[in-house]
């Protein structure tokens, strides 16, 4: 069997036969074994819930990165390409964040250390949104695309820049709010909002173009006849704004209601708390005017609006 | 001793990766094509040709089996003549659809310049077969075939080599053919002036399909 290191581009005729991507299997394996071993080193039992993410942030990996995915993707076709970058960045990297034990983060970079200093600031809101968006442009250049797929290495770099810069970016939105670092709405909308709005101008360019901006597509052993490189590049571009446009929309519309409904709840129990604190004072003014009844007659009643 | 922690495994399975991966050689061919043509000090993609070769003077086979003299066939309109088969699985798809495209989007068309395609592999190549399959790029481009004799004496006149069978195809389509993988451009006279190797992309012909029209005709 053909075993090949990570998928890269390579040139040759496309078979729909397995080839098993070593890398991909010891990457996810170094993963699960790490999380489940950090946290036997450190006795806390695994959080089911955090553990069935950190398991589908893997799965989403080995998913697009395996073959067929991985292969076509690397190599033939730039909307798998796209598919690939689109579940790095909106399915992987979300769960992954969102799976960490606060404990382990920690424990991995604790607040003042160097790395923990590091980690603070490369999940600084400003600095995640440059460094996220600094790697969607730069990744999505044709001479760095050509350049790098044609090599396992550069293929692989790829990769890890999709995801490193996915997770960051991920970092201070995903978080829990208690952690340093994390923001909240409405500067969480802002942050999503500011980057579902970049990403639609490297899609602009990929729908809209006329020609096949990447060489390494359009020179690829075609999988069938009649799909050129432009259909496949336009529907590369459309994909990212859907991924990128509609999903990032979807999520920020969630994360406002819910944040309109945290704040109507608190609006209404600061009510609820003002209310108690006259409805205490009626009480103590009827409990006063009950007492003076025994010594003096009855004071004019008058209404006073709440 | 110092616990390893999640990042220091992570850490230390990155620099093994990357190890690994900066001993893998570089993929096959597509490295050194996926930038497309350099452009020519005299402006064209198209590399110009220090030999002087001609139509070869053959007669080959249209897709009506109708016998079709090559050279005075393509006498007096610039011609784009390529040796490939329909089982392909990636140079002559890829050439021939970029010329296609390049002729749409620059407004060029088989009336202007002729696109003749002929098979190197008689067995499986079809008169039928030939002209479905060219249907995918463009209907007016010419299919033709010959006996392998035949066709190797029109390679031979332009100093190319011959068919040679490669092994299975990995698609399980029979065998996979070599063969010549340039397109050879040439003039309303029928002398050869430029060859475009594979690599070539659309822009590539777009930048040139105007100047053979313009020049060639």
């Amino acid at each position: 069997m053909n075993v090949a290191w990570w998928c890269s581009s390579t040139g040759q005729v496309w078979a729909w036969r397995y080839t098993p991507f070593l890398g991909v299997w010891v990457l996810a394996g170094g993963l699960i074994g790490g999380y489940v071993l950090a946290h036997r080193r450190t006795g806390h039992d695994l959080d089911p819930i955090l553990t069935r993410r950190f398991v589908l942030g893997v799965l989403a990996v080995v998913v697009v990165s395996e073959w067929p995915i991985g292969a076509l993707g690397a190599g033939y076709l730039a909307s798998v390409g796209m598919l690939r970058y689109l579940t790095y960045t909106f399915v992987a990297a979300p769960l992954l964040v969102a799976s960490l034990p606060g404990w382990m983060v920690r424990r991995a970079a604790p607040t003042d250390t160097r790395r923990g200093r590091a980690l603070a600031f490369a999940t600084a809101w400003p600095v995640a949104l440059l460094a996220f968006n600094s790697v969607m442009f730069g990744t999505h250049l044709p001479p760095i695309v050509d350049g790098l797929k044609v090599y396992q290495a550069g293929s692989f770099a790829l990769d890890l820049l999709w995801l490193g810069a996915a997770v960051l970016w991920w970092w201070p939105a995903v978080r829990p709010d208690d952690e340093p670092g994390t923001i909240r709405e409405p500067i969480r909308a802002f942050y999503l909002f500011a980057s579902s709005v970049l990403m639609f101008v490297p899609a602009a360019f990929l729908t809209f173009a006329p020609l096949p901006l990447y060489g390494l597509y359009e020179l690829a052993p075609p999988l069938w006849l009649g799909f050129d490189p432009t259909s496949d590049q336009q529907t590369a571009g459309i994909m990212m704004n859907v991924g990128g446009g509609l999903v990032l929309w979807a999520v920020i519309t969630a994360l406002f209601f819910r944040w309109a409904t945290s704040e109507q709840a608190a609006d209404a129990s600061t009510k609820r708390a003002r209310d108690d604190r006259v409805l205490a004072r009626i009480e103590a003014m009827a409990t006063d005017a009950g007492a003076d009844d025994d010594d003096a007659p009855d004071p004019p009643v008058h209404a006073t609006p709440i | 001793m110092t616990t390893p922690t999640p990042s220091h495994l992570l850490a230390l399975l990155a620099l093994l990766m990357a190890l690994a991966a900066s001993a893998c050689a570089p993929s096959t061919s597509t490295a050194a094509v996926s930038r497309g043509l350099e452009t020519q000090p005299d402006g064209w993609r198209g590399l110009p040709l220090d030999v002087e070769r001609t139509m070869p003077d053959v007669t080959l086979l249209d897709t009506d089996d109708r016998p079709v003299e090559l050279a005075a066939r393509t006498a007096g309109s610039p011609t784009l003549l390529f040796f490939g088969y329909t089982s392909c699985p990636d140079i002559c798809p890829v050439h021939l659809s970029a010329i296609a495209s390049a002729m749409r989007d620059a407004g060029v068309s088989t009336s202007d310049l002729d696109v003749v395609f002929v098979s190197v592999d008689p067995e499986r190549d079809t008169p039928e077969r030939i002209e479905e399959w060219l249907s995918y790029f463009d209907r007016g481009f010419v299919g033709l075939h010959e006996d392998l004799e035949v066709v190797e004496v029109a390679l031979a006149a332009l100093d190319l080599p011959g068919p040679i069978v490669e092994g299975p195809d990995p698609r399980g389509e029979g065998d996979l053919i070599g063969h010549p993988a340039q397109v050879i451009g040439f003039d309303a006279e029928g002398n050869a002036r430029r060859v475009w190797p594979f690599g070539a992309r659309r822009a590539d012909w777009i930048s040139d399909l105007p100047l053979i029209v313009e020049q060639w005709s």
